[in-house]
């Protein structure tokens, strides 16, 4: 007699490595040919600016994919390099101005993080351009707008990243 | 300095000591596993002569050596995806980065205490035991004595 397959409440708890960092889902849908980018936003000002544009109906470039970050502190190098390893062709991060940072000094970390990761791109021969950094109050909904285009400008005239 | 009475029957306990083991003055000399860094800057802090300090340079080969399954090796991993050549050599960090910063280390202020071996949590550090004999023996060697004198 075997005993019944029964799943243990630990079994079903998914295992959560390296691979499992925001923007590994959120790029799979892209269409063949379609550049990605995906944007790290923080809670407190550049989400907001995003949720105003987008009730606003203002049209943004469709490669933008936006995840939602409680503070651009939280944004790790991991984050950026594993969205541009998993298909994304740039990867930018969006924050309050600096010194209006709600935990104080986030977006400064993050800014530090992103030129990190900009020099250790270099470093590798892909451009540092795929990341960036942009910091915009919550009211400021039209220098999301101006940030987002001009980022899917950038990428647009960079090629597609190769990835082995 | 000769070694008293006491010092050359401590000395004779610390035969064959173990790595891990600080053997005070007579020391250890400490090997380092660079791809086992990860940058915590432990071994900087428990330094007491100040032999170790963070480097404001980060060597991205460093991080392609980091060994699988850490948070190094899974950052090597997908910069390794995308990466068109082999990285090029070291960059200057920004300020506020922590980790990703080379240790470097001066082997002339080390005083082979152990205490970075100690503090190390990831066994990038290893002390190997000196020698005794050959240690008193250059206690004693007239060149020891004038140096210290």
């Amino acid at each position: 007699m075997t005993a019944p397959a029964v799943a243990t409440p630990q079994a079903r708890v998914p295992e959560l490595g390296a691979a499992d960092v925001p923007g590994s889902d959120v790029i799979a849908d892209a269409a063949d040919g379609e550049r990605t980018i995906v944007a790290f936003l923080c809670r407190e000002c550049a989400y907001s600016a995003a949720d105003a544009a987008g009730n606003a109906r203002t049209p943004l470039p469709p490669t933008i994919r936006t995840i939602m970050v409680p503070c651009t502190g939280r944004v790790s190098p991991l984050h950026l390099l594993a969205a541009l390893a998993d298909g994304a062709d740039g990867v930018y991060v969006g924050g309050c101005l600096e010194g209006q940072c709600h935990h104080r000094v986030g977006n400064f970390h993050a800014l530090d993080r992103v030129a990190f990761v900009r020099r250790l791109l270099e470093s590798v021969g892909v451009e540092p351009e795929r990341a960036a950094m942009f910091t915009m109050s919550a009211a400021d909904t039209p220098r999301f707008v101006a940030t987002a285009r001009g980022m899917d400008a950038t990428i647009a005239r960079l090629p597609r990243l190769p990835r082995s | 300095m000769p070694l008293s009475a006491r010092g050359r029957q401590i000395a004779g306990e610390l035969r064959g000591a173990t790595s891990g083991v600080s053997a005070g003055v007579l020391g250890c000399e400490v090997v380092r596993h660079d791809e086992l860094c990860v940058g915590c800057g432990r071994c900087v802090s428990a330094c007491p002569t100040g032999a170790m300090r963070q480097d404001d340079w980060f060597d991205p080969a460093q991080l392609f050596a980091a060994p699988a399954g850490t948070a190094r090796g899974a950052l090597a991993a997908a910069l390794r995806r995308i990466a068109r050549h082999e990285p090029s050599g070291p960059f200057r960090v920004p300020e506020r980065i922590r980790t990703f910063r080379g240790i470097l280390f001066s082997a002339d202020l080390c005083a082979g205490c152990g205490a970075c071996v100690r503090a190390c949590p990831t066994a990038a550090l290893e002390a190997c035991s000196v020698p005794v004999g050959g240690v008193e023996a250059e206690l004693r060697a007239p060149a020891a004595l004038g140096a210290r004198s």
